[in-house]
């Protein structure tokens, strides 16, 4: 038992005010470390590389038809990249909930709404640098292999070559946000990313489905044009009378980003963590 | 903001209430944690301690009352790691990233430079682990990150639940000496144990919690004397007839004295102090070959408490400056 008796109470502490602040900026740099320092963060970038750059390869090595346009080819992998996006955003925020970190994160930053737009922000940024990258390495990798078909890109072309790349770097930032979104929303690893697949992936298989069906069914069509890997699709290389304008396009992937944060932003702070 | 001025840590709840469902987790409960002083936070598993310190730290929100940290919201501070370090449990950690990223991580949020993040793997003792993931730590590893983790930003009030759990004799010893430190220096310390005497050693103030409600909120000393009773053991060759005496001069008083025989020539006695018993048994010339005065333990202190017998009773008791009468 303690031989002391109770310290008076109301001691004045000789701690001195501390020079450490909590700042935005600061949690944005926070983000970025946890972001960077866990495997799957790499293994997920490593495989975005991989496939990018190796189905881009196999397209422009198949390709027998005149007036291919080159870029097609480094964009079309995205429709696989896609998923890896919005797994590693979705992650990036159930990983937490799964080991606890979450407790961590928020006793650090205990406003809610700014450790979902650090994290948010982080992710977007890292996703639109990454498949910045990895679209140029894909059109650096198919370049001699073009060029040896006389489809080569052409960049002076900027509608037919650095748009499109831009535009993917966009969609993939848009991607991996919608996983955030679905990460916070459901928080557990496995329903983040069967929603977040769900979404990108099989909604647009579903929608096709009804590509032959009467005039009744045109609604399921014309709402199909809004899912993100449609309206990706369009801002990406816009087809004259099929899907969405480019404004448009891009008016329906900030719709999925805004919904998907305000959800997650509503969950968010009303939950115990 | 860098300028010396000091700080009232203080840890203050008024009304806290927190029900999951139609479970009530923690009813009306209020109290005050001061700083230089170490309060411990007691409780059988569900009493509702770790609830309370996670609404503390803004993490759950109270369904009824609030709870302030130097007089504000958690969730209002400008930088919380400065103000209050807390230890929730040791797997608020990523596994899949090392120790030492995941404390610059947390340092990153206030911009504490990472002298200081080797500072705390240094005080903690983890600097051998500290690369490897944390997924891979043993439990004692694990709380050991998870104090460095709560020690970052210097803060001036320490929340720990169940710092011990896992440790070694050293680590348990080392958080001991660490947060009696901390009290001294004037902060603000708040910790949960199951271990009863490690927490007699340690907390000079304690709040029992139970079944969600304050049982007890007194000076660890104080708790110990209403919940416990003080007894003395003697031995004599002449014991039966001292404990004649002593039932005897009981009778002339108004003081309730028990005496029990637990051996030929062994008393155990309550209800009056050993110097008394010294006394009459030298004013009759009766030889006494041991006499001990014992008191009870805060692991009895809190059994009584906590007990069946008293689950919905609360019971005051005296504060310090009150002499040390025995309740009856």
């Amino acid at each position: 038992m303690t031989a002391t008796a109770t310290a008076e109470p109301t001691r004045e502490t000789r701690v001195q005010a501390s020079p450490y602040r909590l700042t935005f900026v600061r949690q944005l740099r926070s983000e970025l470390i946890k972001l960077t320092t866990v495997r799957s963060t790499w293994w997920s970038v490593g495989i975005v590389l991989l496939l990018t750059v190796g189905i881009a390869m196999m397209i422009a090595s198949a390709i027998d038809m005149p007036g291919y346009p080159g870029i097609q080819a480094v964009i079309s992998p995205i429709q696989f990249t896609m998923l890896l996006a919005g797994i590693l955003g979705a992650i990036a925020v159930t990983g937490e909930y799964s080991t606890g970190m979450i407790r961590s994160t928020l006793s650090a930053d205990p406003v809610r709404g700014s450790v979902l737009a650090a994290k948010s922000i982080v992710l977007a940024v890292f996703m639109f640098v990454v498949s910045l990258v990895t679209f140029l390495a894909a059109a650096l990798a198919v370049s001699p292999i073009l060029g040896s078909k006389d489809m080569a890109i052409d960049w002076s072309d900027a509608e037919m070559s650095v748009f499109p790349i831009l535009a993917a770097s966009v969609s993939m930032a848009v991607f991996a946000l919608i996983g955030v979104a679905f990460g916070f929303l459901l928080r557990s690893g496995a329903g983040a990313i069967a929603a977040t697949v769900g979404l990108l992936f099989v909604l647009p298989i579903v929608v096709s489905m009804f590509g032959m069906a009467g005039p009744d069914w045109q609604w399921i069509l014309d709402a199909g044009d809004y899912l993100p890997m449609t309206a990706a699709q369009s801002v990406i290389i816009p087809q004259d009378g099929n899907g969405l304008d480019v404004s448009t396009g891009y008016l329906a992937l900030a719709g999925w980003v805004v919904a998907g944060m305000l959800a997650a932003w509503a969950v968010l702070r009303g939950r115990d963590a | 903001m860098a300028s010396p001025h000091s700080v009232e840590a203080m840890i203050t709840a008024e009304g806290l209430g927190k029900r999951y469902g139609d479970k009530t987790a923690v009813d009306d409960v209020s109290f005050t944690v001061r700083p230089g002083s170490v309060t411990g936070f007691l409780g059988p598993n569900g009493a509702g301690k770790s609830t309370t310190m996670r609404m503390i730290v803004g993490l759950d929100r109270p369904s009824t009352g609030r709870v302030t940290v130097n007089g504000q919201d958690y969730r209002r501070l400008r930088a919380p790691l400065t103000e209050v370090g807390v230890l929730l449990d040791a797997k608020a950690v990523h596994t899949g990233r090392s120790a030492r990223n995941h404390l610059r991580a947390m340092a990153a949020t206030h911009g504490i430079p990472s002298s200081r993040v080797d500072d705390v793997i240094d005080i903690t003792g983890i600097a051998s682990v500290a690369r490897k993931r944390a997924g891979k730590f043993s439990l004692g590893m694990g709380q050991r990150l998870g104090i460095a983790a709560a020690l970052l930003g210097d803060p001036h009030t320490l929340i720990l639940d169940e710092p011990v759990n896992g440790l070694d004799p050293e680590g348990v010893r080392w958080v001991r000496q660490f947060v009696r430190h901390a009290a001294s220096e004037g902060r603000t310390v708040l910790l949960s144990s199951h271990l009863m005497s490690e927490m007699a050693q340690t907390a000079d103030h304690v709040i029992v919690l139970g079944r969600g409600k304050v049982l007890a909120d007194a000076a660890l000393p104080d708790l110990v004397r209403s919940w416990t009773t003080a007894r003395v053991r003697l031995r004599s060759p002449r014991a039966a007839e001292l404990s004649q005496l002593l039932s005897a001069g009981a009778a002339s008083t108004s003081t309730v004295v028990e005496v029990t025989t637990s051996a030929p020539d062994t008393l155990d006695v309550t209800g009056i102090e050993a110097s008394r018993i010294g006394d009459l048994a030298a004013e009759r010339g009766i030889p006494l070959h041991e006499l001990t005065p014992t008191t009870g333990s805060l692991e009895d202190a809190y059994l009584a408490l906590t007990g069946e017998a008293v689950e919905y009773r609360t019971r005051g008791v005296e504060t310090s400056d009150t002499d040390n009468q025995e309740p009856s």
